[in-house]
């Protein structure tokens, strides 16, 4: 069954991002060596979190815009955490915190603008405004990072766009806790917004129509979206395709109902980017390859078999 | 304009008091010494392109730390109108304008300081911002600036081109005897310390053989463990750098003085043991910070600090 | 007889926020289960209002609008949509899906948010599909169906809802005269066979007379007759509020409206 196969994608990326990896690690020695208990293990089980989260979230802001192309880094996201995390090195903050929570921060400042101008004039998270405003909110933010970039002393600040381009190397046990205490709850919020998600599919006033507390659902899923979004941009930067293709890929497997896709989604996107992650570390040791290139590579043909699969029935 | 005349006449002045110097004898060809050679001069650059000029390059605006420190070592210092934000060394080059950055040059920037030689370190952008330079009349010079062996070539290409040839023959001598030196392409006998340069945390990014921090390394007895990456920097997997298990981890020392690293605390990075047992090397940025005409200097320092953790 | 009384609007009136003028003023009209209620009227005569203010989405400036006996605006929104059932004029559908699970949607306001859907509901699925004639088209893909074949899916979907009363919102805006006939005789069908309400809003002015037991016209937000459509569908009453010349004639029992031909100034 589909669900049984995605389960056994997911256990079968996990098992190949703790047995794969540039660096030689006998499977006799597996469970002793330092690499693997304190580098892979928790570098494997937070992709997966980032990437299931992110594949929520793209499902949910896809549905919530009414836009197939919609992604988790439409709404600005990325631009305020871009500036987060250069306002710190700026500012030489220091604690090996510092960075993912001065982007997580600057996440947060740009979702609260966005949210708000979407409020403007009563036009109550339209989302063409919510588009529009994300863009504009990036682009300002992304602007003023480059100017501190430019007039900065620190050389190696030029460096901080590498962070931005995304990766997982910052994975520890530590950012693993944190980002499963935090992650679960805008996750429930979102899943149980499945079904209304499935109604405002018609467009909102059918979804009124049909019972659906639109305002508030609205509201509700733009910022539990958000959030899993910001969390994720502070702990492994800017990881695209994932948020807007693995939803998709489910959606021509498990249709359109949310209570199945979401869910799929998460595994999927979970289990695509450990296996990316994995390739990223693999293909081309000791260098490591930029995973959000890996995840558009391993995607796109992927997203074409099943575009033909899908439009040949 | 009239900013600029204080300078002209400073520049005239300093010209003056090297051509004295200059006729007081340097090792080299006594002929070429007596002044900046006049006559028209050309090179072939590192991106192949043939520069010629009617006479040695009297306004030179240079877009890069280490052809700014290289001119003003061969002498050519007073020739230098412009330079970027990050050419520091040697102190006497903060009194030349900036032009910007470096890293996209302002054409506008360069071309109003007049110069009639704008000297640019070889990348696919500055390759276009030459392009660009020429068809506003103003010759560029493409120079390559990663290794060792790139400054000393740079040296008698700028020599030449600013009319001190003869120092520029000796830099480039010195830089060779340099690389002469006892150690080539390292083996890794016992005993020799083994380090990496990581210039960036996350993702981490390494010095590969590509770069003359690579060289130097070797030269000072060191083992760079990232000598298989061809290129000059790279990215790499935490865990490929805690399985090469360097000795001692060098780190580039940046204008701002920091302790240690920022990634020193990050619970990943315990897996590396030089991190774990704080084996780091500080190098000052003035004088590793790229490839300069100093390098024996900066082989010694290094020779030292290493037999420190040895 | 006294059925149940299930939309009521007194003397209502509603302006739009932002607005200069009133959307409707004074307009009252009453449907009680078995009722076939069309609303005609020129365009911007307020149809669309007058049903947004029914389900509660517009609170009435003066008057009360009330839904079994309590205020619209009060009810909880999937309480109400087990009562009402609408069929909207327009619809997005942005993702390709199946009628069933199209149809499945109108389930809504019977689910829990965690529960799953339970036999009962694929029942009221089968059912509402059967009543509008759309069995045959169950696993057909949404976006290969005919105009009248997605009308009548969507009319499937507001019966799943199992509402007490239909408000269809021009159900028959771009169909043919073949499917507009076969819609209005399917709600016909409905509210005769089974016991509910109809709201039906239309331009059709003829269709609307032959079908409906009541007709409420309205003229720039106000009511200009309510009743019998024999009695609302006067030469003169449709020539006033149309502002074009027109016979009545009487079919079968009804009157039908032929515009006549008035040549440009």
């Amino acid at each position: 069954m589909r669900w049984l196969a995605l389960a056994g994608l997911s256990l079968v990326a996990l098992a190949l991002a703790v047995v794969l990896g540039p660096a030689h690690v006998a499977l006799a020695d597996l469970g002793r060596s330092p690499i693997v208990r304190e580098l892979r293990i928790p570098r494997a089980l937070l992709g997966f979190v980032v990437g299931g989260s992110l594949a929520v979230s793209g499902a949910s802001l896809q549905a919530l815009m009414r836009n197939p192309l919609a992604d988790p880094f439409l709404l600005g996201l990325s631009g305020g955490a871009g500036l987060g995390a250069v306002a710190a090195l700026a500012l030489h903050l220091g604690g090996p915190w510092a960075v993912p929570l001065a982007a997580f921060i600057g996440a947060l400042v740009a979702l609260a603008l966005v949210f708000r101008l979407g409020l403007i004039g009563g036009a109550e998270l339209d989302p063409r405004v919510l588009l529009l405003g994300g863009v504009a909110v990036g682009a300002f933010a992304g602007a003023v990072m480059t100017a501190i970039i430019s007039v900065s002393e620190a050389a190696q600040l030029r460096n901080a766009f590498l962070w931005l381009w995304g990766g997982l190397s910052g994975a520890s046990w530590d950012t693993l806790l944190v980002l499963c205490l935090y992650v679960p709850v805008p996750l429930l919020v979102l899943l149980a917004s499945a079904r209304p998600l499935d109604v405002l599919a018609l467009g909102e006033e059918p979804a009124r129509y049909l019972g659906a507390d639109v305002t508030a659902l609205k509201r509700r899923v733009y910022l539990a979206a958000s959030l899993l979004t910001a969390a994720a941009v502070a702990v492994s930067g800017v990881i695209g395709f994932v948020g807007l293709m693995v939803p998709h890929l489910c959606r021509g497997v498990w249709g359109q109902r949310h209570r199945a896709l979401l869910p799929a989604s998460f595994l999927g996107g979970g289990a695509l980017l450990v296996l990316a992650d994995t390739a990223a570390r693999v293909a081309v040791a000791p260098r490591e390859l930029p995973v959000g290139i890996v995840t558009a590579l391993i995607g796109v043909p992927l997203f074409a078999l099943l575009l033909r699969r899908w439009t040949a029935t | 304009m009239r900013r600029s005349a204080p300078r002209t006449y400073l520049a005239a002045r300093l010209l003056v008091s090297l051509v004295l110097l200059g006729a007081c004898g340097r090792t080299g060809d006594r002929r070429a010494a007596a002044s900046p050679a006049s006559g028209a001069v050309t090179v072939t650059d590192d991106a192949g392109h043939s520069v010629t000029l009617p006479a040695p390059a009297r306004r030179v605006v240079s877009v890069a730390p280490s052809s700014t420190e290289l001119l003003f070592a061969l002498g050519a210092g007073a020739q230098v109108v412009g330079r970027t934000t990050w050419c520091k060394y040697p102190p006497a080059a903060l009194a030349v304008p900036v032009v910007g950055d470096g890293l996209n040059p302002s054409l506008e920037a360069v071309a109003a300081r007049r110069p009639d030689l704008v000297v640019l370190y070889r990348s696919p952008l500055n390759e276009t911002a030459a392009a660009q330079l020429a068809r506003i009349g103003i010759p560029a010079l493409v120079v390559k600036q990663d290794r060792l062996e790139d400054l000393a070539r740079a040296a008698r290409l700028l020599g030449v081109i600013t009319g001190h040839p003869s120092a520029g023959d000796t830099i480039a001598a010195a830089i060779d005897a340099v690389l002469q030196g006892p150690l080539h392409p390292p083996s890794s006998p016992p005993g020799r310390v083994r380090l990496a340069f990581v210039v960036w945390d996350n993702p981490p990014m390494v010095i590969g053989a590509g770069s003359y921090l690579d060289q130097i390394a070797g030269l000072a007895g060191g083992v760079n463990v990232f000598h298989d990456i061809g290129s000059a920097s790279a990215t790499v997997s935490l865990e490929t750098v805690a399985a090469r298990d360097p000795d001692v981890i060098a780190v580039l020392d940046d204008s701002t003085p920091v302790g240690e690293p920022a990634y020193t605390a990050r619970p990943e990075w315990q897996v590396v043991r030089a991190v774990r047992q704080r084996r780091f090397v500080h190098l000052p940025a003035d004088l590793f910070g790229r490839p300069s005409p100093r390098a024996a200097e900066a082989v010694a320092e290094l020779r030292r600090r290493l037999e420190a953790w040895q | 007889m006294d059925r149940d009384l299930i939309l009521a609007l007194r003397d209502v009136s509603a302006r739009y926020p932002g607005a200069a003028r009133d959307a409707l003023t004074g307009v009252s009209l009453d449907v009680r289960a078995g009722d076939f209620l069309a609303v005609l009227g020129p365009n911007g005569s307020g149809k669309t209002t007058l049903v947004r203010m029914t389900l509660g989405l517009l609170v009435p400036a003066t008057g009360t609008a009330e839904v079994l006996g309590r205020p619209a605006a009060a009810w909880p929104r999937r309480d109400l949509a087990r009562v009402v059932g609408v069929v909207s004029q327009r619809e997005e559908n942005l993702f390709p899906q199946r009628v069933r699970e199209s149809v499945l949607l109108g389930r809504y306001p019977h689910l829990s948010t965690w529960g799953g859907e339970r036999a009962e509901d694929h029942v009221a699925v089968a059912r509402a599909l059967e009543r509008s004639d759309a069995t045959a088209l169950a696993d057909r893909w949404i976006w290969t169906l005919s105009g009248g074949e997605y009308q009548r899916v969507r009319l499937a979907r507001a019966l799943a809802q199992e509402p007490r009363v239909l408000v269809l919102d021009e159900p028959t805006a771009s169909l043919d005269l073949r499917h507009e006939m076969e819609l209005f005789e399917l709600v016909r069908d409905l509210v005769d066979a089974h016991g509910l309400a109809a709201v039906v809003v239309t331009h059709h002015v003829n269709l609307a007379a032959r079908f409906a037991d009541r007709v409420l016209l309205l003229d720039d937000g106000r009511p200009a007759a309510s009743g019998p459509p024999s009695d609302v569908l006067t030469r003169a009453t449709v020539e006033r509020v149309f502002a074009w010349p027109v016979a009545i004639e009487p079919f079968d029992g009804r009157p039908q409206m032929i515009p006549l031909r008035k040549p440009l100034p």
